[in-house]
């Protein structure tokens, strides 16, 4: 018996470390099989994956809609996946890709969330299904030029702007354009503060609006790497003003550092998404003295859509969650948990959020520069951060 | 079949599944990422993407910044730990126990958590700034400085290094100690000729340990580090996920990895001569 022993040990040991080694292969594959067990089984509720990115409001917005949906309809399982901004949300737009070139399907993924980059990018991959309001009744209710810029192959459910986030009792005029903003960061040093634009779309929006600041219009709907030749006199300007904003040269990470800044008073001005303050304020994470003002022209902004991947085979459920996404009840929840403009025309809305929006909702612009972005943060590294 | 071979057979099949799992989930993927940091923008393979690290300003003033920041983390860590060590080797009372009860909360608290901790309490604004105005003291900048990076390595590491050298210390018998002390032998010769010989293998074990730690550390430079220079974590991260660049960041990772090997191969040849000498 006991000369037996290590040889039952060693196969322990080896069993063990197999199933170890075994476990890392296959669980992608198990995964795929209950998925596909689950959609030919109609007692099962039909699953289909839902990536999304952004902050943290964003994931708080979708943990509060998906039981709402679920409740509603408990036969449709939404799987959301979400990725932090930041840490490579570009990758799953590239998996849709690939899966299609491979000709794999959707890869997995049948519904994702992004900006018009995304989007633009994906119509002319032709990853991206057309909607329909036939499938998608309330589809009527979003404003038709903003389904024509996308030619339906996108859903506008939400949108928010970069705007400048002050502080009312230390900036009693604050600036209402780009320059008199400059002239204010010089003449106020270290009060302004911008995140590393790679980190978050604040501190990327006030970047990119300053790098075109003296170029033509057309150039932000321009992806053509000929516009970077362009771009000299407004990374001059950022490292110009590098001396004047906070620290003489720090620049914080992702959307939230510049916020809590603002908050412990180190800062008195920051660009900032209007729904992460609007939703501070009202958690009184932010004092009440924080004010919004958009210059002209204006930061970036723009609507969020939500995409189909022309290759799911999962359309049918997927136009159901979509149709609840643009009810009223939904979009209520975006305005009142995120405080972000509603997709849906106002008019749709209740009386109480139409007065909440007031002229709010205007005066940013949509930046659709493509892989240009990316040119843009790796520059500003280089030039502006390592200087 | 005899009974030595019998017996070396068991010991190689009892070593495979562990170098198995070694090989998937280590060696092949240094291989892998290697062979990819070769290649260049135009398909080919030579070492352009090294030539980089060392040729681009802000890249070299990472790389130099990382030893730096890993180099004083080390010293540091070893000088508190080891005099802790020592004194609570040494030592009894009320102290003692206070501290063999405490240094090892810092384990237990995740490591985000800790660093938004740092960053409330020594940030420009922080509690500790708050309570050194009153007495019209002014701290220097911590937070979004080296000096932050390494105060919160210091957090994250002298608690385990403490750990390892007070078992290592426990080790050394007190005879050793009191027949030394009794044939009059001062105290910094009772160091230098007894206890660190008797502990300089552990030694080398914790500053392997610190080396490694900080040299691949990401939470606390990315949160509280400044925006260039970065650690070589923080900047693999930009240039993998931001810039896109897996080549450039796959390099930046088999360097990193180089800088890591130089220590270990140190630290196995040491231990392999110590091995020798007991045979």
């Amino acid at each position: 018996m006991l000369k037996k022993k290590p040889f039952l040990s060693l196969l322990t040991v080896v069993g063990l470390s197999m199933s170890l080694l075994a476990g890392c292969g296959s669980a992608s594959d198990a995964k795929t099989a209950s998925s596909d067990s689950s959609a030919a089984a109609s007692s099962k509720p039909v699953s289909f994956n839902f990536y999304f990115t952004g902050s943290q409001n964003v994931k708080d917005l979708w943990d509060s809609l998906e039981p709402m949906f679920e409740k509603e309809h408990p036969d449709i399982d939404v799987k959301m996946v979400y990725i932090p901004s930041g840490t490579g949300a570009e990758p799953t737009y590239d998996r849709i890709v690939a899966a299609k070139k491979a000709g794999k399907g959707s890869g997995d993924i049948d519904l994702y969330e992004d900006g018009i980059v995304t989007v633009s990018q994906g119509m002319k991959d032709g990853v991206w299904a057309q909607l329909d309001t036939k499938d998608i009744p309330n589809l009527s209710k979003v404003n038709t030029n903003t389904m024509k810029d996308v030619n339906n192959y996108a859903i506008p459910y939400r949108s928010s702007a970069v705007v400048l986030a002050y502080d009312s009792n230390k900036v009693s005029n604050p600036p209402k354009t780009l320059d008199e903003l400059l002239t204010w960061i010089k003449a106020n040093p270290e009060k302004f503060a911008y995140n590393d634009p790679s980190t978050g779309g604040s501190g990327s929006s006030f970047v990119q609006t300053i790098v075109y600041k003296d170029l033509p219009e057309e150039d932000i709907h321009n992806s053509d790497p000929a516009v970077m030749e362009k771009w000299s006199a407004g990374f001059n300007t950022l490292k110009e003003i590098g001396p004047f904003v906070y620290g003489k040269g720090i620049y914080p990470k992702k959307n939230q550092g510049t916020l809590d800044l603002l908050m412990n008073g180190e800062v008195s001005m920051i660009p900032a998404w209007s729904d992460m303050v609007l939703q501070q304020l009202n958690e009184g994470l932010l004092p009440d003295t924080i004010k919004m003002q958009q210059i002209t022209p204006g930061f970036n902004g723009g609507p969020t859509y939500l995409m189909v991947n022309e290759a799911s085979d999962k359309k049918e459920v997927i136009n159901t969650f979509l149709d609840f996404v643009l009810s009223p009840e939904a979009q209520e929840v975006i305005v009142n948990k995120m405080n972000g403009f509603p997709g849906i025309e106002l008019s749709n809305m209740s009386s109480e959020v139409q007065s909440k929006f007031d002229g709010v909702a205007e005066g940013f612009r949509t930046f659709n520069i493509g892989d240009l972005g990316t040119e843009i943060n790796k520059r500003w590294q280089s030039d502006v951060a390592a200087q | 079949m005899s009974k030595e071979f019998r017996q070396s057979i068991t010991g190689i099949a009892m070593v495979l599944p562990s170098f198995a799992i070694l090989l998937i989930v280590v060696i092949i993927p240094i291989i892998q990422s290697f062979i990819m940091s070769l290649s260049n923008d135009s398909g080919g393979y030579d070492l352009s993407r090294y030539m980089y690290l060392f040729t681009d300003k802000g890249m070299r003033h990472n790389i130099v910044f990382t030893l730096r920041i890993t180099v004083i983390t080390c010293i540091v860590v070893m000088l508190i730990s080891y005099s802790l060590a020592i004194y609570m080797r040494f030592n009894q009372g009320p102290i003692v126990n206070l501290i063999r009860k405490t240094y090892m909360i810092p384990l237990f608290i995740p490591g985000v958590i800790a660093t938004y901790g740092l960053i409330n309490l020594l940030g420009n604004h922080g509690w500790l700034a708050r309570m050194l105005e009153v007495v019209g003291v002014t701290l220097p900048r911590i937070i979004f400085d080296e000096k932050g990076i390494i105060i919160a390595n210091l957090w994250f590491n002298i608690p385990f290094t403490t750990m390892l050298l007070s078992s290592a210390l426990s080790g050394i018998p007190s005879s050793v100690i009191e027949s030394a002390k009794d044939i009059g032998v001062g105290r910094l010769t009772l160091f230098t000729r007894f206890i660190f010989p008797l502990s300089y293998k552990t030694f080398l074990v914790a500053i392997t340990f610190v080396f490694m730690g900080v040299i691949g550390s990401f939470t606390a430079p990315f949160l509280i580090g400044a925006n260039s220079p970065q650690m070589l974590g923080v900047s693999m991260q930009q240039v993998f996920s931001v810039f896109q660049e897996r080549e450039q960041a796959a390099a930046i990772a088999f360097f990193s990895f180089l800088l890591c090997s130089v220590l270990g191969a140190f630290y196995i040849r040491s231990m392999a001569q110590e091995e020798k000498g007991r045979i």
